[in-house]
């Protein structure tokens, strides 16, 4: 990153972006729109009691939602803001997104496991089966802008669709990107992990306090990366008229999140099993057709 | 290499020992497995201290999804997962002893008296291994990466069709 103020900026709009995002959490469970509400829950998670589950496994209990924060941070780390602005440029920052995102996976088995209750482990392992399942679209989607961009670097990524953004150029890809994000972050639809009234919320049901906090939130990080790595990868990143970089980066970052939120909204929760079947029969498939796809542009 | 990369190695190396370690002296499937995933990714830490960026980045991300899954598998399979009673994990410890320091010699042999070419002054680029890998792997290891991912493929269809249950058969 060249310019220090750049920098302070593109944290402040990211910090920023969280919180605004804890808003519209709450807005799609409950419609209404509370502003001081997320500043109210920090000081009483903050405040909460700490209660420790009987016989849980100390190490991975207090690793787990470490692990889950710093996977969400680390996948952001990478994703450039502006031309010039990327935390890290990082030769193989395609693979980079994806290998923090599977430690998110990792985090929430461990947190699952370290417990030592029934539907927290229930929990966990359903996110097991759900982020494979979803996670071969997802790289596969992102192995087809790798391909158009010839670079692995999130930056030329951005770059290869100055012409034309990915979107446009290969839909199939960002149409499964996108639903295999809302499985990652496990949001509405997918929420099978944490699912609220199922499962009386899996994996985090005996996390309290700070730790509870700190699942949250990686949670909120995690979308908003989420959000960040659909706008580099397939709305042509930093690339907007009038206004600078990493403004157009932060809007349409912003407001791929709240579709997330929106889709969560209105769409009920699926069948687990559906869920993967869905996935291993069709998306699977569907990415390596979208393979195919850009594969020929490619050649033509 | 620098000394400060030189520092990085041991200490990702000494932690792959001390994790590696780790899994034989859990009772708790989940344990070990993760244990063995954090020995993996100190590998991979390792890999990254060599300047092998993608090498150390897809030993990390790989490691994740594998691990996580033979811990579900042993979950599935053995009668004490998590190790509440007194299951024993070691058996026939003599003859694997031998095994094991047999082998240990046989490595130990075998690096030191390998004539090794001389080493690299300078990594090439991280864009640079992404392009030599990518054309290694498009050459010269085709057939053999071609042939390990077709039997792996084999091998995962024959495992999901013999757990299937087929419906009796009117005589």
């Amino acid at each position: 990153m060249e310019n220090p103020l750049t920098l302070l900026v593109v944290l402040l709009l990211f910090g920023g972006g969280v919180y605004a995002l804890a808003v519209l959490e709450y807005w799609s469970v409950a419609g209404q729109l509370a502003w001081g509400r997320p500043a109210r829950l920090v000081l009483h998670l903050l405040l909460q009691e700490e209660i420790r589950p009987r016989q849980s496994d100390t190490v991975l209990y207090e690793t787990a939602p470490v692990l889950f924060l710093a996977a969400a941070a680390l996948a952001a780390a990478v994703l450039p803001w502006s031309a010039d602005a990327p935390l890290l440029g990082l030769a193989t920052g395609a693979l980079f997104v994806n290998a923090a995102f599977a430690y998110v996976m990792v985090a929430m088995l461990m947190g699952g496991w370290a417990v030592n209750g029934v539907y927290a482990m229930l929990g966990g392992w359903r996110f097991l089966g759900q982020l494979i399942a979803y996670s071969m679209p997802l790289v596969m989607a992102l192995t087809a802008t790798v391909m158009r961009a010839e670079s692995m670097l999130p930056a030329r990524i951005v770059t290869s669709q100055l012409a034309l953004w990915n979107i446009v150029y290969q839909p199939i890809g960002f149409g499964l990107f996108y639903l295999a994000a809302l499985a990652l972050a496990f949001l509405p639809p997918f929420d099978f992990p944490v699912a609220a009234g199922e499962l009386a919320g899996g994996v985090w049901a005996e996390f309290t306090g700070t730790r509870l906090l700190l699942f949250r939130l990686g949670r909120l990080l995690l979308i908003m990366t989420l959000a960040l790595a659909v706008t580099v990868f397939f709305l042509g990143g930093w690339q907007g008229p009038w206004l600078p970089g990493f403004a157009w980066t932060f809007l349409k970052t912003l407001l791929v999140a709240a579709s997330f939120f929106g889709v969560g909204r209105y769409l009920p929760r699926l069948r687990y099993d559906q869920l993967l079947e869905w996935s291993w029969k069709y998306a699977t498939p569907a990415a390596l057709v979208n393979i195919l796809w850009v594969g020929i542009l490619l050649l033509l | 290499m620098t000394p400060l990369q030189l520092l990085f190695l041991g200490v990702f190396g000494l932690a792959a020992v001390w994790f590696g370690w780790r899994v034989f002296r859990t009772k708790s499937m989940v344990r070990s497995a993760l244990s063995l995933l954090a020995a993996m990714v100190a590998l991979g830490g390792m890999f990254l201290a060599l300047d092998a960026e993608f090498l150390g980045v897809l030993q990390i991300m790989m490691m994740a999804g594998e691990m996580s899954i033979m811990a579900f598998f042993m979950m599935m399979y053995m009668m004490d997962p998590g190790g509440m009673s007194s299951m024993n994990m070691t058996h026939q410890q003599r003859p694997a002893a031998a095994v094991g320091i047999g082998a240990g010699v046989l490595v130990l042999a075998l690096a030191l008296l390998t004539p090794w070419p001389p080493a690299q002054a300078l990594a090439p680029s991280a864009t640079q291994q992404n392009h030599d890998l990518g054309i290694e792997l498009m050459t010269r290891s085709m057939m053999i990466f071609e042939t390990a991912g077709t039997s792996i493929l084999v091998a995962m269809i024959a495992a999901v069709a013999t757990a299937l249950a087929y419906p009796q058969q009117p005589d």
